[in-house]
C-alpha cells in the first residue's frame, strides 16, 4: 500500500504502472487496421490462466457460453477422448470427477456470470443509484477523441501539443460536465494534484489505498474498461519503441484513469461507499489468495481445449491420409506463382492451379521480405508496407515512368487535394454551411442515387484520388537511389541483399518458370471503415501492391541477378517475374502491365495465358466462396463484385475468418488438401536451409503473426464486447482513426460482430492455431530454446505446435518445455 | 369531384408501406414464410405515386380529397405543389435508406421488424406531408413521433439510447401538447379543421385574432421542439444509437416536419409578429451555435447530428423571416445532403487515409483576405444583376443573399490566401458564380413552384428586421473570425471557450441528469428503462455433424 509514511519514487509509480498496464494490446488506426493478438500482454500464463485473471480481474469472457460447446458435442464433433485428454492437460483445478465427467459436462450450464465490481467508479455504480463507471468511460472518452483526432473537427479544441496527462488536466480543470452531473469539486480537485503524471497517480492512489497485492489486479481491471482508447496509446509507445524514441503514453492514459477513480471517491465523499470499497478490497485479496478459477469457467475452458483437439484430430487426419509416396516427378512448372500466406490465397492458389497443371504455387509473407515505406504520388510522407513487427528499411516513391506525365498527375492530385480542403471549409464551417447546402445541397439528390445502385463510390478510393484512370494504370515505383533530394531508393547491394533474402525465404532457388509471378494482395469495399483490416496484413494493413511491384522490379533488374548469382542463386535469363494484386474481395487478380519489364516481346503468349488461368481461377474461387456467403441471386461472379461495390454491404467478404490452422512446409504436401481458406500456408524445404536461418525467421515472425490474427480472431468471437468492435450498423467513425459503438463509450477495438457472425452461426469458430511445420524437431527446440518469446505461446498452448517427418505425415506434437510427443 | 377522388391516388404510397410492414411482422413473428418482397418495391411504388402527383398537380392545379370524417374534421389529402414536393423527397429517400438497410441489417435476428418500423414511419410522415385536416396533422404528427421512438429503442439494452429517447419522449409530449391547444384553438376560432378554408379565411380578414395568434405560436413552440431546436437538442445528436438507417431518416426527413409546418402555416405566421421573432431569435440562434459547436465535434455521426440541428435552426429561421420558398429549398437541399453524409459515413475513413498531401497552408494575409471577401460579394451581386434580381427593396432575401456571400468568402479565402496555382482561383472563381446562379436560381424556381402555398412577400415588422440586424452581426463576426483564424493568436480564452463549445454548452449534460440518464431503472412507467442485454450473435457453430460429414464422404466415393 502506498502510504504517506513512504513516500514512494517516481520510478517506483512508473514500475507500478507497467506492470499493470502491460496486458494491453496495441491498437492501430484504421488507416491501416492491422490484427493484434488481443492477449499479447498473457504469453507467459497459460492460456487457462489467463482466461481466469481476465475473469476475474475485469470480468472478461475466456469461452463462448456452454452452449455453443455443448451443440458441438452432440454433433460429434468432440470425442469423449478428446475430453478426457483435455482434462488431463488441463492446467487450473477442476470441481468435475473423470467418472461423472461426461453427463455432468452435457447438463453443465453457465452459472449467471454477475459483473464483479473492480474500480471505485464500479463500487458506486452498484450501490448508488447513478452508473458513474459509465459516466467515467465516457468522459475519458470524449476527451480522449478530441486530443486524438486526426481529420474529424475543423476547429481543434484540446491541447494536442501537451502531452497525454498534462492535456487532460488543463481540459478537466475548465470542463463543467462532471460538475454538472453531480460530481461536485471537480475542477478543483483536479486543479489540486501534481501536473506530473507520476506524482498523481501517487496521491490518487493514495486516496483509493490500494493494497499493492491487487493492484495488478485493480488496474488491470481499470484499464480493461477502456482497452481501446488505452490500446491507441499502447500503439504510441509500440512505434516509438520501433523508433527509439520515449514514450509514456500507455502510463499517462491510465494515470488519468486512476485519478478519475480517485476523484469519484473523494467528491462522492459517502461513508458507506467507502466502506463497500473497504469491504470490496478485503474480498479481492481472499480471492486472488484462494487462486482458484470459477467453476463454470473450468468447464468451458476444458470444453474448450477438448474442441481444439478434435481441430487437431481431424487436421492431422486430412494431412496423414494423403498418399504419402510423393506422386510422379512434376514437370519443370511454367508458371510460379507467389501468394501471401493469408489464409484467403489458399482459396485461389488451389483453384489457380487446378486450372493448369502447369501452375505452382508459393506461399510466402505477403510484403515478400521487401519492408519499404511507400510514398504514394504528392504525399510528403510514407507508409509502413511491413509486418508492424518490423520497421521498414528503404523507401521507395510512387511515380509514373513519363517525366512529364509525373508531374502532371502530381500537379492534379495537389490541386485535387487542394480544391477539397476549401469545399470542405465551405462545407463545415460555421455559418458557411448554410451558403452551402442552400445553393449546392441538391446536387447530392443524384450522388446519392448512383451510391445507391453501386455505380459511383461515396468517396474517392485514397490510392485513386485526384488521377485519373489512365494516371492510375501507369502508377510504378522508383527504386533509384537518389539522397540528394530525400534518401528514396535501394541501393543496388540493398536490393541484392533484400532479393536473395526473399528467394531464400520463399526456397525459390532453382528450377525457376519462365514466369514467376508475384501476387499481393489487397480488398475492395465501399463504405466501410474497416476496410483496411482486409488488406494484407504483412504489409502493414495496406495493399500489397506496391512491395509486389517492388519485388519484381528487384528481381527483374541484371544488376540485381548478377548479384545473386555471386550470392549462390541462378536467374535464367528466360525468366521474367511479374507483379500483380489479388483482390481478395472479388477474387480478381490483375497484372501490373504498365510495369516496364511487362511489354518484353518473348514472353507474350505466356502472359496471355497466365491472365486466362486467372480469370478462370477467378471464377471458381468466387463460386467456391459464395458457399459461405448468403447469395441472393444465382449470378455468383455479379454478385460478389457488386457487394464489393455495395456501400450498405457489411459482410462483403470473410476476411480471414475461420483461419485455425498454418502449415510451413513445401508446397506438394498441400496441394492436394481442400483447407478450405482457413489455413495459412508458407513454402518451406528445410533441406535447403543450412544453419536453419529462414526457420528461425518463419518461427519468430509468420508464425506469431498468423496467431495474432487467429487469437484476434477468437477474441472477437468470445467477447466481442471487450475485444471486438461490436455492431457495425452502430459504427460512428471517431477522429478518422477508430469507431465509436453508437454515441459515447470507450473507442472500440478487434472485429466488428458483422465480422465473426452471419446472424445465423458463427463464420469463424473458436480454435487457436494449429502450426504444422515441416523440419527437424530438435532445430525446432533450438529455436524455441532461443527465443522466449515464442517458447511461451507454444509453451502455454496460445498456438499448437506439430511436426511434420519426411514422409510428410505429422508425426511430432510439441508439448511444452521443449519435448515433443509421437503422435 | 373526380378529381378530388384522384387526390385518393397518393394513398397508395403509404398504404404500401403499410401493408409492407404488417407482411415483415407477419414474417417475424413466424405468421408468415419469408419475405419475399424486398422492401424496395413499396419504396418504388411511393416514389412513382409521387411522380403521378406532380403529373396531377400539372394537369388539375391543387387538388383536395373529400373529408373522412365528422364535422370538418378528420382526413382528408391535399395535393398541391408543397406537399408533393416534399412527399417526393420522402420517397426519394425512402427507396434509398430502405434498399440501404436490406443489405445493412442482413443477419440482425430483428431485421425484419426493423424494417416493419421504418416502413410505418415513412408512411407517417408522408400523411402528415399530404394532410389538409389539423385532425390528420396531428394524429401523424404525434404517430411520427411515437414511430420515432421505436426506431430509436430498436436496440433497449443500449443505457445512452434509452437516455436519447427519454429526451425525446419529454421533448415530443411538451410539442405534441403545443400543437394539440394550438388544433383545438384553430378549430374553434374556424369552425373547421380544414387548410383551404382555414388559408382562405385568414386571407381575407385583417389580422389575427388572439386565439388565432395564440394557435399560432403554440405551432412556433411545437415546429421548435420537433426540429430539435436548442437547449432541446440533446437526444437528436444521440440517435447515433440505433442504426444508421434511422439517422438518415431522421436527419434528413422526420426533422423537416418543423420548418414544413411553418410552411404550411405561412399565412398565419406571416400575420403574427411575435411568432416570427420567435423564429427568427431561436432558429437564428440554434444556427449560430450548432454551426459553431458542429466544427468541434471528433466523431462524425454526432457531428452531423449538429449540423442538422443547426440547418434546422436556419430553415426556421428564413420561415420567419417569411422567407418560405427559401425554406423550403433549404430543407429539401440539407435533406439530400444529410441522407447522403450519413449512409456515408464509413467512408471518412478513405478521405483519412488521403491525409498527407502536400499543400499549402493558409498566409493569414490582410488583403488577401479582404479581397476574398470583396471578390465574393462582387460575383454574387453580379450574377444578381445578370439574373434581374433586384435585392434592395427585399430586406429578408439580401439578408439570406448575405449568407451565401458569407459562404463564398469562406470558400474562396482557403485559396486566395494561400500560395496556389492560376487554374486554382479560375476554378474557384467558376465554382462562386455556379454557386451564385445555383442558389438565386433555384430560390426562383421554388418561389414560383410554391406560388400558390405560400403568402406573398411583405416587409417583415420592425421587430423582425432588428433581431435580423442583430443575428446578421453575430453571423458575420462568426465569419470574419474564421477567415483571419490563421492570423489569430491561440489565446487561453479561445480554449476555454473551446472546450466548453465541445461540450455543447453543457445543455446536454444538464438534460441528462434532469431525465437520470445514469439510471437505468427509471421511467419504467413509460417504458423507458433499460432493458437487459440480450446477446444478437446466436452461438451456433458453423460446422457440420460429423455424420453428414460422413454421409457427403461416401457420396463422394461412391462416385
Amino acid at each position: 500500500m502506498i502510504t504517506a509514511e513512504s513516500p514512494i519514487t517516481r520510478t517506483q509509480v512508473s514500475g507500478v504502472l507497467d506492470s499493470g498496464s502491460r496486458f494491453i494490446a496495441p491498437l492501430w488506426s484504421l488507416e491501416n487496421f492491422v490484427a493484434v493478438n488481443s492477449y499479447m500482454g498473457m504469453a507467459d500464463m497459460t492460456f487457462e490462466e489467463a482466461m481466469s485473471f481476465l475473469q476475474k480481474s475485469a470480468n472478461v469472457n475466456g469461452t463462448l457460453p456452454i452452449d455453443f460447446y455443448k451443440e458441438v458435442l452432440k454433433k460429434g464433433i468432440i470425442k469423449s477422448s478428446d475430453v478426457v485428454k483435455a482434462m488431463e492437460e488441463n492446467s487450473l483445478d477442476m470441481a468435475i470427477e473423470d467418472d461423472k465427467l461426461f453427463e455432468q459436462l452435457l447438463n453443465a450450464e453457465d452459472t449467471e456470470t454477475e459483473t464483479k465490481p473492480q474500480t471505485f467508479a464500479d463500487i458506486a455504480s452498484l450501490y448508488s443509484e447513478k452508473k458513474w463507471n459509465r459516466f467515467m468511460v465516457d468522459r475519458i472518452s470524449f476527451w480522449a477523441a478530441a486530443y486524438f483526432d486526426e481529420l474529424q473537427a475543423m476547429w481543434q479544441t484540446s491541447a494536442r501539443d501537451n502531452s497525454i496527462f498534462t492535456a487532460w488536466k488543463q481540459e478537466a480543470e475548465i470542463d463543467l460536465s462532471p460538475e454538472a452531473t453531480g460530481l461536485k469539486g471537480f475542477r478543483k480537485y483536479i486543479a489540486s494534484l501534481p501536473d506530473h503524471y507520476l506524482d498523481a497517480v501517487a496521491l490518487a492512489l493514495d486516496e483509493l489505498e490500494v493494497p499493492g497485492e491487487m493492484m495488478d489486479f485493480y488496474l488491470n481491471g481499470l484499464l480493461m474498461k477502456m482497452n481501446g482508447w488505452a490500446g491507441f496509446a499502447a500503439r504510441l509507445d509500440w512505434e516509438a519503441g520501433l523508433n527509439n524514441t520515449e514514450s509514456h503514453a500507455l502510463q499517462e492514459f491510465l494515470a488519468i484513469m486512476i485519478v478519475w477513480d480517485a476523484a469519484i471517491k473523494k467528491l462522492l465523499n459517502e461513508a458507506e461507499l467507502d466502506q463497500h470499497w473497504d469491504r470490496h478490497k478485503n474480498d479481492t485479496l481472499e480471492l486472488l489468495d484462494i487462486n482458484k478459477a470459477d467453476d463454470s469457467l473450468v468447464n468451458r475452458l476444458v470444453l474448450q481445449k477438448a474442441y481444439d483437439l478434435a481441430h487437431q484430430r481431424s487436421i492431422i487426419r486430412q494431412i496423414n491420409k494423403q498418399e504419402s509416396k510423393p506422386g510422379p516427378e512434376k514437370a519443370k512448372p511454367k508458371v510460379q506463382a507467389a501468394f501471401c500466406i493469408d489464409v484467403r490465397s489458399e482459396v485461389f492458389r488451389r483453384n489457380f492451379e487446378a486450372v493448369d497443371s502447369e501452375i505452382e504455387t508459393i506461399g510466402f509473407a505477403g510484403f515478400f521480405g521487401f519492408p519499404i515505406n511507400y510514398m504514394p504520388l504528392a504525399k510528403e510522407s510514407g507508409r509502413n508496407q511491413c509486418p508492424v513487427l518490423i520497421n521498414s528499411s528503404h523507401t521507395v516513391r510512387e511515380k509514373i515512368e513519363d517525366a512529364a506525365a509525373h508531374e502532371k498527375a502530381v500537379n492534379g492530385r495537389l490541386r485535387k487535394n487542394q480544391f477539397s480542403k476549401a469545399m470542405k471549409a465551405f462545407k463545415k464551417g460555421a455559418i458557411s454551411c448554410f451558403g452551402f447546402v442552400s445553393p449546392l445541397g441538391i446536387y447530392f439528390l443524384p450522388k446519392l442515387l448512383t451510391d445507391s445502385f453501386g455505380l459511383t463510390r461515396p468517396v474517392d478510393h485514397p490510392d485513386n484520388f485526384g488521377l485519373t484512370k489512365s494516371q492510375v494504370k501507369q502508377k510504378g515505383v522508383e527504386l533509384t537511389h537518389n539522397s540528394e533530394t530525400i534518401n528514396s531508393g535501394i541501393a543496388l547491394k540493398d536490393r541484392v541483399k533484400m532479393g536473395y533474402s526473399a528467394l531464400k525465404g520463399m526456397s525459390l532457388t532453382e528450377d525457376f518458370a519462365s514466369i514467376v509471378l508475384i501476387a499481393g494482395h489487397g480488398s475492395t469495399t465501399t463504405n466501410n471503415p474497416h476496410a483496411t483490416g482486409l488488406d494484407c496484413g504483412a504489409c502493414g494493413g495496406n495493399s500489397g501492391e506496391a512491395n509486389a511491384r517492388v519485388a519484381a522490379a528487384i528481381l527483374n533488374n541484371p544488376a540485381v541477378r548478377a548479384g545473386i548469382k555471386d550470392l549462390g542463386i541462378e536467374i535464367p535469363e528466360s525468366t521474367l517475374f511479374v507483379a500483380g494484386l489479388h483482390d481478395t474481395t472479388t477474387d480478381i487478380l490483375s497484372l501490373f502491365e504498365t510495369d516496364s519489364f511487362f511489354k518484353k516481346p518473348s514472353h507474350q503468349k505466356e502472359l496471355e495465358d497466365l491472365k486466362y488461368s486467372l480469370s478462370l481461377a477467378g471464377e471458381k474461387t468466387r463460386m467456391e466462396r459464395s458457399r459461405r456467403m448468403n447469395m441472393k441471386s444465382a449470378d455468383v461472379n455479379s454478385e460478389i463484385i457488386n457487394r464489393s461495390k455495395d456501400w450498405s454491404q457489411v459482410r462483403p467478404e470473410w476476411g480471414l475468418a475461420g483461419c485455425s490452422s498454418f502449415i510451413v512446409a513445401p508446397r506438394e504436401r498441400t496441394s492436394n488438401l481442400n483447407l478450405g481458406g482457413k489455413s495459412f500456408l508458407h513454402n518451406y524445404s528445410w533441406q535447403k536451409d543450412k544453419d536453419f536461418i529462414v526457420l528461425e525467421l518463419i518461427m519468430t515472425a509468420p508464425m506469431v503473426v498468423t496467431s495474432w490474427i487467429n487469437l484476434q480472431y477468437y477474441a472477437s468471437t468470445v467477447d466481442n464486447k471487450t475485444f471486438g468492435s461490436g455492431n457495425k450498423t452502430l459504427h460512428n467513425v471517431v477522429g478518422g482513426v477508430g469507431v465509436l459503438e453508437g454515441f459515447a463509450g470507450d473507442l472500440r477495438t478487434g472485429l466488428p460482430m458483422q465480422s465473426v457472425n452471419d446472424g445465423m452461426k458463427f463464420q469463424h469458430n473458436p480454435l487457436r492455431l494449429k502450426v504444422f511445420i515441416e523440419a527437424p524437431v530438435d532445430q525446432m527446440s533450438k529455436i524455441l530454446e532461443r527465443n522466449e518469446g515464442i517458447r511461451n505461446l507454444c509453451d502455454n498452448q496460445w498456438i499448437f505446435l506439430y511436426a511434420i517427418n519426411d514422409e510428410g505425415k505429422v508425426a511430432y506434437r510439441y508439448v511444452g518445455d521443449l519435448q515433443w510427443e509421437m503422435i | 369531384m373526380t378529381q378530388s377522388v384522384l387526390a385518393l391516388i397518393s394513398l397508395l404510397a403509404p398504404g404500401v408501406l403499410l401493408f409492407y410492414a404488417a407482411y415483415a411482422l407477419m414474417v417475424h413473428t413466424g405468421r408468415a414464410m419469408r419475405l419475399s418482397i424486398t422492401a424496395q418495391v413499396p419504396a418504388v411504388v411511393g416514389l412513382i405515386i409521387s411522380l403521378i402527383s406532380i403529373a396531377l398537380i400539372y394537369i388539375y392545379g391543387e387538388i383536395v380529397s373529400p373529408l373522412l370524417g365528422w364535422n370538418g374534421l378528420g382526413f382528408s389529402i391535399r395535393l398541391d405543389m408543397l406537399s408533393v414536393l416534399i412527399m417526393t423527397m420522402i420517397t426519394i429517400l425512402g427507396l434509398v435508406i430502405m434498399r440501404y438497410s436490406e443489405n445493412y441489417m442482413d443477419g440482425d435476428p430483428r431485421k425484419n421488424v426493423f424494417m416493419a418500423r421504418l416502413a410505418v414511419t415513412i408512411a407517417s410522415v408522408e400523411l402528415l406531408v399530404l394532410s389538409n385536416n389539423l385532425f390528420q396533422l396531428l394524429t401523424f404528427w404525434i404517430i411520427t413521433s411515437i414511430c420515432l421512438h421505436y426506431l430509436l429503442v430498436f436496440y433497449r439494452h443500449r443505457p445512452q439510447a434509452v437516455a436519447a429517447a427519454r429526451k425525446k419522449f419529454i421533448v415530443a409530449r411538451v410539442g405534441d401538447l403545443s400543437l394539440f391547444i394550438a388544433v383545438i384553438l384553430l378549430y374553434s376560432s374556424f369552425g373547421t379543421g380544414d387548410f383551404t378554408i382555414i388559408f382562405a379565411e385568414v386571407g381575407a380578414s385583417n389580422g389575427l385574432s388572439f386565439s388565432v395568434a395564440l394557435a399560432t405560436i403554440l405551432m412556433v413552440t411545437a415546429a421548435l421542439l420537433k426540429s430539435a431546436q436548442f437547449p432541446t437538442h440533446g437526444w437528436l445528436i444521440e440517435v447515433v444509437e440505433t442504426p444508421t438507417p434511422v439517422s438518415a431518416l431522421l436527419h434528413a426527413g422526420l426533422l423537416n416536419a418543423g420548418p414544413f409546418l411553418m410552411v404550411r402555416f405561412g399565412y398565419l405566421l406571416s400575420e403574427s409578429t411575435t411568432s416570427s421573432v420567435m423564429l427568427v431569435v431561436i432558429g437564428g440562434f440554434t444556427a449560430l451555435i450548432a454551426s459553431i459547436i458542429f466544427m468541434t465535434q471528433p466523431s462524425i455521426k454526432v457531428s452531423l447530428g449538429y449540423s442538422s440541428v443547426a440547418h434546422m435552426g436556419f430553415s426556421l429561421l428564413l420561415s420567419g423571416l417569411g422567407l418560405y420558398a427559401a425554406a423550403i429549398l433549404h430543407i429539401v437541399a440539407h435533406s439530400f445532403y444529410k441522407g447522403h453524409a450519413f449512409l456515408s459515413s464509413g467512408s471518412i475513413v478513405d478521405a483519412a487515409r488521403t491525409k498527407g498531401i502536400i499543400s499549402s497552408k493558409r498566409l493569414g494575409h490582410p488583403i488577401l483576405i479582404m479581397f476574398s471577401i470583396v471578390a465574393s460579394i462582387v460575383i454574387f451581386v453580379t450574377s444578381s444583376y445578370l439574373l434581374g434580381f433586384n435585392l434592395n427593396d427585399n430586406f429578408s432575401l439580401l439578408f439570406v443573399c448575405a449568407v451565401i456571400i458569407m459562404g463564398l468568402s469562406q470558400f474562396m479565402v482557403q485559396i486566395i490566401d494561400s500560395q496556389n496555382s492560376g487554374i486554382l482561383l479560375a476554378s474557384i472563381a467558376l465554382v462562386s458564380v455556379a454557386v451564385s446562379f445555383s442558389f438565386l436560381g433555384l430560390e426562383h424556381l421554388a418561389g414560383v413552384m410554391l406560388v400558390n402555398q405560400i403568402p406573398d412577400a411583405i416587409i417583415p415588422h420592425m421587430a423582425i428586421k432588428i433581431s435580423a440586424v442583430i443575428l446578421f452581426v453575430a453571423f458575420a463576426t462568426v465569419i470574419v473570425i474564421q477567415l483571419i483564424a490563421p492570423g489569430l493568436k491561440k489565446t487561453a480564452l479561445a480554449y476555454r471557450l473551446g472546450i466548453h463549445l465541445r461540450n455543447g454548452l453543457y445543455a446536454n449534460v444538464l438534460f441528462d441528469r434532469v431525465i437520470g440518464s445514469l439510471k437505468p431503472e427509471k421511467f419504467k412507467w413509460a417504458n423507458l428503462n433499460v432493458k437487459e442485454e440480450v446477446d444478437t450473435m446466436p452461438h451456433r457453430t458453423g460446422e457440420e455433424e460429423v455424420s453428414t460429414l460422413l454421409k457427403r464422404a461416401e457420396v463422394l466415393v461412391n462416385n
